[in-house]
């Protein structure tokens, strides 16, 4: 087809090659922004998500200020009754006040060390005690060694009666740790 | 469609010889139709250009109605960040402290408290029976006693007291209560020297 022939063409149907051209146009814009609504809902979607999580954080956190004022606290307190590794002198005076509260006896006291774990804020302090004294005297000693001052469990115990008498008194050996920092 | 028509009927012309010549150029004779062809072809043309028009329209009204809410979401990011981002530095203090609390939880629950232990035994021990010695370690307990009376009689008591430490609530940290040794007679005192041993939960056998 030649040129005149062409303009020939568009001249007789002005109106259909007109809508053709459009058409072209318009299916040539679609096809370029058919990728445009999938991704605006995506960003929709993760914008939403984000938005979403910020608000439950905030609604969440409603109280926090307070609830960590509360731990703070409690840690401090935590803090005071701590023992500490190298302070073995307070440690020792820590089981003689018990001795003279308790009415027992030390026959032996030694701190033994023990490694933290890793990444733990505290460091058990071992100890390795034995005393003696009557039942009441003992369960005084360690009703106030397990819930006394400082934080304490015992690994291993051993209470023993000191000969035939019912009467006689009793050996407790204890392996304990005191709660502590390095 | 016209000029195909035109030529059909030009070929559908009798084949005889033309008593003259036929001088009639079909390309150009007017259309004569009631509807003319071009109604339908310009009706078409129109209808395919709304139709994508239409289309096109539809799909960047949809896309303006995301973009408002994209907009908006956005701004509720922007209003929100600040706050969100000190909660949750807010949050980790929190977790720092609760971690330590947590520790210090466990360090004391992770051992049975010896002085209620030995409170409770005293308690509820049975007539008849009397404790010599006591040995917690990581396996469990190790209890060591005296029965009075007769060996009959003794046994009786230490299988019965077996059973109660066995069916105890407040002795349910340990799993399992049982003779380490068979009862044997003490020559100094004259009583049944019993061994039981209480074995902790989840501690090795």
């Amino acid at each position: 087809m030649t040129n005149d022939e062409l303009f020939a063409v568009v001249k007789k149907h002005p109106v259909a090659v007109g809508c053709g051209l459009l058409s072209l146009a318009l299916a040539v814009a679609i096809y370029f922004r058919s990728d445009a609504i999938p991704a605006a809902v995506q960003e929709l979607e993760a914008k939403s998500t984000e938005a979403d999580r910020y608000a439950t954080n905030i609604k969440n956190a409603a109280r926090l200020k307070e609830q960590l004022d509360t731990l703070v606290a409690a840690n401090k307190e935590i803090d005071g009754r701590l023992v500490h590794v190298s302070a073995q002198g307070t440690n020792s005076q820590f089981f003689y006040k018990l001795e003279s509260e308790s009415g027992v006896r030390l026959i032996n006291f030694q701190q033994t060390t023990q490694s933290a774990a890793k990444n733990a804020a505290f460091v058990p302090v071992g100890f390795t005690v034995t005393a003696q004294g009557d039942l009441p005297q003992l369960l005084a000693f360690l009703g106030m060694l397990e819930n006394g001052t400082h934080y304490a469990r015992v690994m291993n115990a051993s209470c023993t009666l000191i000969g035939p008498k019912r009467d006689a008194p009793l050996t407790l050996t204890l392996t304990l740790e005191l709660l502590g920092q390095p | 469609m016209l000029s195909l028509k035109k030529k059909s009927e030009a070929a559908a012309a009798p084949q005889v010889p033309a008593w003259h010549p036929n001088f009639r150029n079909y390309e150009k004779l007017p259309d004569i139709k009631v509807v003319r062809t071009a109604f339908f072809i310009n009706g078409g043309a129109i209808f395919v250009a709304l139709a994508l028009l239409t289309y096109l329209g539809t799909h960047e009204w949809q896309l303006h109605a995301l973009n408002s809410q994209i907009a908006f979401r956005q701004r509720d990011i922007d209003q929100y960040k600040k706050e969100s981002e000190r909660d949750v530095a807010l949050f980790k203090k929190f977790q720092a402290e609760e971690a330590r609390i947590k520790e210090v939880d466990a360090f004391v629950k992770s051992k049975p408290s010896v002085s209620e232990l030995l409170i409770h035994l005293a308690k509820t021990l049975p007539p008849g029976i009397a404790i010599d010695s006591l040995d917690l370690r990581d396996a469990g307990l190790t209890m060591r006693f005296s029965a009075r009376g007769t060996p009959d009689v003794a046994s009786g008591l230490a299988t019965a007291y077996r059973d109660q430490l066995a069916a105890d609530p407040q002795m349910a940290r340990f799993d399992e209560v049982k003779f380490t040794n068979t009862p044997t007679k003490n020559p100094t005192t004259g009583r049944i020297v019993v061994e039981f041993f209480l074995h902790l939960k989840g501690a090795k056998k």
